[in-house]
């Protein structure tokens, strides 16, 4: 329990993501985590900003950010940093033999579970839509059994969105596994387990094979591997002399999985250390600063000690921001957020409306510098940063920016803490 | 301050995200297992309203690798070991072996207290296999069972002498230590006693009942329970701090006891609870470590157990053991090692606990370490049986590393 440099509250995507570029700047760096992040039932796509404040689709995510309003992140930290910060995650996800696709520049369109496509920024090599444009004719492979992936739907919709001179077929692939009250249903990961083996790999070559043809591209659910690596979607490119394309699914998720261990491995391999389960539940702030955090469990409270700290605890659903009737509040540093006290001003009346949604956009207000900032004005403690979903300001559903915020304003506390402008 | 009461069995904290469906070992390694979020809080909704007929439950082997996960703080392993104990109530066994396995310290008593002493003893439950008997108990014949020792660990702490210091620790030593490997026992005593502590033991403890509430004997888990929890406060209200060498032990005491039971002065004496390298950790927080070592060359392999990491008390053993010089030593981080206490050993769960482990297998055995390296006895044994490599408690790196 020695003192660390740098203290992450959170393991979430933002709180690895710091972790990762403290720990390469030489940092001291120590996680507190409380259950795993929630990046590990998404998508482990990069989506940076997909569309503008009025629902238009935007290419350029770096211009993008350039333009939002004061009060969201971006226009906080600056397009620079969105650069910079994008930069840094393909570095990552290179070295650790995972490399993402995709520049900070240019959104790309990537096909979703349902086949309909989305913008996103980054993504893994798995998923690259380029094949899909690029082929003649598309395979959309289901699984027997297999929940939450619906081969005709997928076709349905892909032949609604891309050229009518495409050939867009289906063909479902017989697992043949046993099915019964005793067995579980099948998900995506149990298919990516299947893939994993010989016998799976062989069976779905030899069912798959015959229908291949010239200018073949493969549409599928995400099975290729529960590892973050790319063996399974090589050598079947190679065995079936085809491109492959994975869609995102449900829950459990395969592909947010995967960039969790990506990201766990090179936080560990620099030395960042893990405490797992350890509830955050306050702080002891002295002077303007935070001088420890304090966890509580089964047997005793515990203190913290850092000369900085990060907090990346996530929004509502990760447990970072507690909702209750008319209030919510950031419980480490207990910081009271801004919001109507008659619940039915939180939303607009349709979920998923023309606009943000106002609760969406709720979290800790902070300063250019990532600062958390009270209410009244005054700032909490000065060697803390808020990064990722705890933030105000932005709606991530909406505007397609839930994984870019969270990496973007890690990375700019990261980097701020150990002395780069 | 303890917290008990916030971590009140509550299937609604549930929200359905499948973080656990991710994370389980079971499930991935076998369909027969429905996964941990609806085994646990899904059909425990249900199971208010009906009775439970779901068998899936009995897959569930309390390795705790859901409640580490789960953001929402549900713990869902105890809502298994719940629905178990009331499964069992109605529902023939599915394993012969249960009621063994969970009642370890009958058989540990019965054995070491047989005259012919450590002929018989040293062999233990290797005997049993000759003779086949193991397969008509419902005990699979492919895995290394625990072997007895001649002497407990009771006996022969009381032939230790021990110098007195005014820091005094109570060792809850458990049945494992007690029965199967003593020398552990030994070893923390004489690793204390270089830190000048002062290590009491307590014949009246009994098993603190993780094999009985992972084998869905929570009833009789709780009779225990009571025992140790009066126990264990008494030591605390004299000045004592209590430590644990097993880390299924550790957990029981201070954790599964406030999820299971409403016994008064838990959550008094969990604030004094440590792991056995916990404990020296916080001496090394003081500066009063003792690091007066002796080189050691050998490669290790260090495996955390389940048990240990969800105690959210880091990993007390990577911290300190690299303070010998001339350390070799690395994390494994592969995950579950499979056996789950009990699990492993049972004949329709060790393919299942085989296929667990099997990642931590090939890592030991791709790290060329000369032994491995864990707070665990049946993660040891397990290692072991996987990888062919020897697996040994910190404590005694520890003591090895003072010369001793």
């Amino acid at each position: 329990m020695r003192k660390s440099d740098i203290l992450i509250i959170g393991n979430g995507i933002s709180g690895l993501f710091a972790a990762c570029i403290a720990a390469d700047m030489g940092k001291k760096v120590q996680i507190l985590s409380y259950g795993a992040g929630t990046l590990t039932i998404g998508g482990g796509i990069i989506d940076v900003l997909g569309y503008t404040d009025d629902g238009k689709p935007i290419e350029n995510p770096v211009l993008g950010a350039d333009k939002m309003a004061s009060g969201h992140p971006y226009s906080k930290v600056g397009a620079q940093t969105v650069d910079k910060a994008l930069r840094a995650f393909l570095k990552i996800a290179e070295s650790e033999g995972f490399p993402y696709i995709g520049s900070p520049d240019k959104n790309q369109w990537v096909p979703t579970a349902i086949g309909n496509f989305k913008p996103s920024c980054l993504v893994p090599r798995t998923m690259n839509s380029q094949a899909i444009f690029d082929a003649e004719n598309i395979l959309v492979v289901g699984f027997d059994t297999m929940k939450d992936f619906y081969a005709n739907m997928v076709t349905k919709n892909l032949r609604k969105h891309l050229k009518s001179d495409k050939n867009i077929e289906e063909f479902v692939v017989q697992l043949n596994f046993e099915y019964g009250r005793d067995l579980r249903d099948i998900s995506a990961m149990d298919v990516a387990r299947w893939l994993e083996t010989k016998e799976g790999y062989n069976a779905f070559v030899n069912q798959v094979k015959a229908h291949i043809k010239n200018s073949t591209a493969i549409v599928l659910p995400p099975v290729l591997g529960l590892d973050p690596n790319y063996q399974i979607l090589d050598s079947l490119e190679k065995d079936l002399g085809c491109k492959l394309v994975e869609v995102s699914s449900l829950p459990p998720a395969v592909t947010g999985t995967r960039l969790d261990k990506m990201l766990n491995s090179y936080a560990k391999k620099h030395g960042v250390q893990i405490i797992e389960k350890a509830r955050v539940v306050g702080s002891e702030v002295a002077d303007g600063k935070c001088q420890a955090v304090i966890t509580e469990g089964f047997d005793r409270q515990r203190k913290f000690y850092a000369d900085q700290f990060i907090l990346a605890t996530g929004g509502v659903y990760g447990g970072g921001l507690i909702a209750g009737i008319g209030s919510m509040v950031e419980p480490v540093f207990n910081i009271n957020i801004d919001v109507p006290k008659v619940q039915t001003e939180w939303s607009y009346k349709h979920l998923f409306a023309d606009k943000k949604q106002i609760f969406a956009q709720y979290g800790v207000n902070v300063d250019n510098d990532l600062t958390p900032v009270a209410a009244d004005g005054s700032k909490i403690a000065s060697n803390v940063k808020v990064v990722g979903r705890s933030l105000a300001g932005y709606d991530f559903c909406y505007e397609k920016s839930g994984n870019g915020v969270a990496l973007i304003t890690a990375y700019k506390a990261a980097a701020a803490f150990c002395g780069e402008a | 301050m303890a917290i008990n009461k916030q971590h009140a069995i509550d299937p609604d904290k549930c929200t359905a995200c499948t973080i656990c469906i991710t994370a389980c070992p079971v499930t991935a390694a076998t369909r027969k297992f429905r996964g941990p979020k609806m085994t646990g809080p899904a059909l425990t909704r249900l199971r208010k309203l009906v009775s439970d007929d779901d068998p899936m439950l009995d897959y569930c082997s309390n390795c705790k690798t859901c409640d580490l996960v789960c953001p929402s703080g549900v713990p869902i392993s105890t809502l298994n070991m719940m629905a178990k104990n009331e499964y069992y109530k109605t529902h023939p066994r599915k394993s012969r072996a249960d009621d063994m396995l969970a009642h370890s310290e009958k058989m540990g008593k019965l054995i070491t207290a047989l005259p012919m002493g450590s002929t018989f003893a040293g062999m233990g439950m290797a005997i049993g296999k000759a003779f086949n008997m193991m397969n008509a108990m419902g005990i699979t014949q492919n895995a290394k069972m625990p072997t007895y020792a001649s002497e407990s660990f009771i006996s022969k702490f009381k032939k230790i002498k021990q110098t007195s210091y005014p820091r005094k620790v109570v060792f809850f030593s458990g049945c494992y230590i007690n029965y199967n490997q003593p020398e552990v026992g030994v070893d923390l005593v004489k690793v204390y006693q270089k830190n000048e502590v002062e290590v009491a033991v307590d014949e009246k403890f009994v098993c603190c009942g993780s094999p009985m509430v992972s084998g869905g004997y929570i009833d009789d888990a709780r009779i225990n329970a009571a025992k140790n929890v009066k126990l264990l406060k008494g030591w605390v209200d004299k000045g004592y701090d209590i430590v644990t060498a097993c880390t299924s032990c550790g957990l029981m005491l201070k954790q599964e006891y406030q999820e299971l039971f409403d016994f008064a002065g838990m959550a008094d004496y969990a604030e004094h609870m440590y792991d056995s390298i916990e404990y020296l950790a916080k001496l090394n927080d003081e500066g009063k470590f003792n690091t007066d070592f002796v080189e050691n060359s050998t490669k290790y392999i260090y495996h955390a157990p389940c048990h240990l990491k969800v105690q959210a008390i880091g990993r007390p053993s990577m911290e300190l053991l690299p303070l010998i010089p001339g350390m070799q030593i690395e994390e494994a981080d592969a995950g579950c090692c499979g056996i789950s206490g009990s699990y492993g050993f049972k004949a329709d769960k060790n393919e299942i606990a085989m296929k667990v482990g099997s990642k931590l297998f090939a890592r030991i055995k791709n790290s060329h370490a000369d032994l491995g390296v864990s707070e665990c006895g049946t993660c040891r044994l397990q290692m072991e049986n996987g990888s062919g490599v020897h697996a040994i408690h910190p404590l005694t790196v520890f003591k090895k590393a003072y010369g001793l």
